[in-house]
């Protein structure tokens, strides 16, 4: 039976492909809003039609997944958080593409947060709280948190409570809005992209510490993928705010645009991880169901 | 009809019948629709009890490893979405909470994380609250717990305990609200009560039919049966039968009956009839007869008189026997005249009349050896009907003459409930026996110029006042004459 299936796949597959070649394969995190699967849709058929070859967004619950479908060559590029970037460029895994640029600059923040209603304003008043991380590879929503309980000698599981891990900036927000979680790290750009759709949520939320500037969550290719293609898709997306239909799609990502930066705009984040006690870290972070 | 109301015993069957019956009808249909208002509320329960196991087994499906991990976002989540609904869904508005605890009873996710915020123990917030979290701690294999009583705030609780590997790790418990089943279990019993008025309405309206149909004739043989109580049988109307049952049987009887009836009414007044024929040609040969014998001896006098037209001696002797028989023929038609003229009359006359009865008996014995004893008893205003004297004045009369030169009559009269009772005796030789029948006819009499009309008389006065005469006789102790006239509005006012 699958030798027949196998004989028809083959007479089937030179009639119906527009292009021999596989599509390319574009791994997105928790960095953007992953929910409206029609705006990724229209946004992979714009670059599709730039590129001239298939392009499809590959969602994954974790970052370190979406590190391991890079590491494997399953993707070619991936829009990554700062912190695992920092991690595989050590590995040359992975090259810088380009990096948007959200408000004029290529920065974003690490975003503590607490619900509207809580008596709490820094920090060190949610000891002994539960407090919700986003994803143990995120440099907003778990880095920044553990630096700042470095800097005062504590360790996650003996200052608060309890806490756990939304792998999803956004439902962190959702877990300090819904009093699951007394506070919260998230990234600024995702909580300040929620202020504006869903305010009714962010509402709920108080921001009691804001981080020091990071370089935003960068776009990255694998390390060997096809140059030219590497290129085309660093020009393409650098060029989104030359054209309107362009200019569309970033306005809903409510970014700028794309540029080159240098690899050191990711120092920051870079000394803070070599800071936090890396085994501690380690030893903390729960492997992803899947 | 208020009367009609206050006293259901002069209702007619037919509303009776119909009234039972109507009650009957509602005392079923309410009964099966109560019923059925429970089945459908015990169904709804169990359904939402069911419902509620169903919603707490999704859970445990990934609450073990949840819990294991730490994860208690997602059970939190998992919650939510149940409850909330994922975008795009409503979710299941009747949960009114659901919550993941450890073995050991602390929150693992709530869906009111506010007020229970995990890695804290449960607390429950009442007594009632307490039993349920121990029983749902107990449990050890899934169970449907339940508030009690027909509330709103009733709900049905899902429960079911978590296992990984046969380790206890905790438990799942999923409360619906019994509100949206309290508005379902209302509007269906509001439908099945419509359904039973309904058909209590129409159970109603066959039952009257029914009833009246049954009663029809019933009435029918009541209204025959009163005919035959006022003696007009002949006018009644067979009763039309249509069916074949118990009153169709009793209608056919009864039709029988009746015919039956008209038909022995109509002899009877054929019979009556004749018999009126008989007495009227006895009544006219009586006349005939009595007057044709002093006719007789009239036509030979005046034959004999015409022959010797001056024989002055003849003239002498045979004008008193002319003028005798003639003032009996005078008495012979005044007497009938007197009988069969007698009318309905409200003429009344008091006690005291009676009592000069008294003198005129005593003038009449003149010197005779007769003692009459008289006692009125009755009150001295009573009013009497004029017809009593006549009756009263011929007894004594008949007495008077029935006695020898000495004798005793007696007179009382008394009132003894609703009859005025007169009573005449003599202490005579009596009446024989075989003539006692023939006392009252019409010239019957024992005595040598009797008119045999007088008794006749007192017959037909005692029986045009609707009373009674009685003779009480004993050879050669004497004759009582009973009358009982019935007193009707004759007492003065």
């Amino acid at each position: 039976m699958r030798h027949i299936y196998l004989v028809l796949l083959l007479l089937i597959t030179p009639i119906h492909a527009v292009s021999v070649e596989p599509p390319i394969r574009f791994g997105l995190t928790a960095v953007v809003l992953t929910e409206n699967l029609r705006f990724l849709d229209q946004w992979s058929e714009y670059l599709e039609e730039k590129m001239g070859r298939e392009v499809e967004f590959v969602l994954r619950k974790s970052y370190r997944e979406v590190m391991d479908l890079l590491r494997s060559g399953g993707i070619q590029f991936a829009w990554i958080c700062g912190y695992p970037y920092v991690q595989a460029s050590n590995s040359n895994l992975i090259e810088l593409l380009t990096v948007p640029i959200y408000r004029g600059k290529p920065n974003y923040q690490s975003y503590i947060i607490v619900h509207n209603s809580s008596p709490y304003k820094r920090l060190s008043d949610l000891e002994n709280k539960i407090f919700a991380f986003s994803d143990p590879d995120s440099n907003s929503g778990f880095l920044y948190p553990m630096s700042l309980l470095a800097d005062k000698n504590e360790k996650p599981e003996s200052f608060f409570r309890h806490t756990f891990f939304t792998f999803n900036h956004a439902e962190t927000i959702q877990a300090v809005s819904d009093q699951v979680a007394d506070g919260g790290a998230v990234d600024s750009y995702i909580w300040e992209y929620l202020a504006i759709y869903r305010p009714e949520i962010t509402e709920k939320t108080r921001i009691i510490n804001k981080s020091p500037e990071f370089g935003f969550p960068p776009v990255v290719s694998r390390t060997g993928a096809d140059a030219d293609m590497v290129n085309l898709m660093k020009q393409i997306l650098e060029r989104m705010d030359e054209d309107p239909a362009g200019k569309i799609f970033l306005s809903r990502l409510k970014l700028d645009g794309f540029n080159r930066f240098p690899d050191s705009l990711f120092n920051n984040i870079r000394d803070m991880a070599n800071s936090v006690q890396m085994t501690a870290i380690r030893k903390y972070a729960t492997k992803p169901s899947r | 009809m208020t009367m009609l109301l206050h006293n259901p015993r002069s209702w007619s069957l037919a509303v009776k019948l119909s009234l039972t019956l109507t009650a009957a009808i509602a005392a079923v249909g309410f009964m099966i629709g109560a019923v059925m208002i429970v089945q459908e509320w015990k169904r709804f329960h169990d359904e939402l009890g069911e419902k509620a196991l169903l919603l707490a087994e999704t859970i445990a499906i990934t609450a073990p490893k949840a819990i294991l991990r730490r994860d208690n976002w997602s059970l939190y989540l998992s919650l939510k979405n149940l409850a909330m609904g994922r975008p795009g869904t409503s979710g299941i508005h009747e949960i009114t909470t659901a919550m993941v605890l450890d073995a050991n009873g602390l929150v693992q996710a709530h869906l009111h994380p506010a007020d229970n915020p995990m890695t804290y123990p449960f607390s429950p917030p009442n007594a009632s609250e307490k039993v349920l979290l121990k029983q749902a701690m107990g449990a050890r294999k899934p169970i449907v717990l339940s508030g009690s009583g027909f509330t709103k705030d009733n709900f049905q609780e899902g429960i079911v305990p978590l296992f990984s590997d046969q380790k206890y790790m905790g438990v799942v418990r999923v409360r619906l609200s019994t509100a949206q089943l309290y508005d379902k279990a209302i509007d269906s019993a509001l439908i099945i009560l419509a359904i039973v008025f309904l058909f209590v309405i129409v159970g109603s309206v066959l039952g009257i039919l029914v009833s009246r149909r049954m009663v029809k004739p019933l009435t029918a043989i009541t209204q025959g049966l009163e005919a035959v109580g006022r003696g007009t049988m002949t006018e009644f109307s067979p009763i039309p039968v249509k069916e074949q049952d118990e009153i169709g049987r009793l209608s056919i009887t009864f039709n029988q009956i009746m015919a039956e009836l008209a038909e022995k009414k109509i002899l009877e007044e054929e019979i009556a009839m004749s018999e009126k024929l008989v007495a009227l040609g006895r009544i006219t040969a009586g006349v005939a007869h009595e007057v044709n014998n002093p006719l007789a001896g009239l036509l030979n006098c005046i034959d004999t008189l015409r022959k010797h037209p001056n024989d002055k001696q003849l003239i002498d002797r045979y004008l008193p026997v002319i003028d005798q028989g003639l003032h009996r023929i005078k008495d012979i038609v005044h007497s009938l005249l007197v009988g069969l003229r007698i009318e309905e009359s409200d003429e009344t006359i008091s006690v005291e009349d009676i009592d000069k009865l008294h003198h005129l008996i005593t003038a009449e014995i003149g010197n005779r050896n007769i003692a009459v004893s008289w006692h009125n008893n009755v009150i001295d205003n009573l009013q009497v009907p004029g017809r009593l004297e006549q009756i009263i004045c011929n007894l004594l009369k008949n007495a008077l003459e029935i006695l020898p030169n000495r004798g005793h009559i007696g007179f009382h009269m008394y009132q003894n409930k609703a009859h005025l009772i007169v009573e005449v005796s003599d202490d005579g030789p009596g009446i024989p026996p075989e003539i006692r029948s023939e006392l009252f006819d019409p010239f019957f009499t024992t005595k040598a110029n009797g008119t045999g009309l007088g008794l006749w008389i007192v017959y037909r006065l005692v029986q045009s006042m609707e009373g009674i005469i009685q003779v009480i006789s004993e050879e050669g102790e004497g004759t009582t004459f009973h009358v009982a006239i019935p007193v009707k509005s004759h007492k003065a006012a």
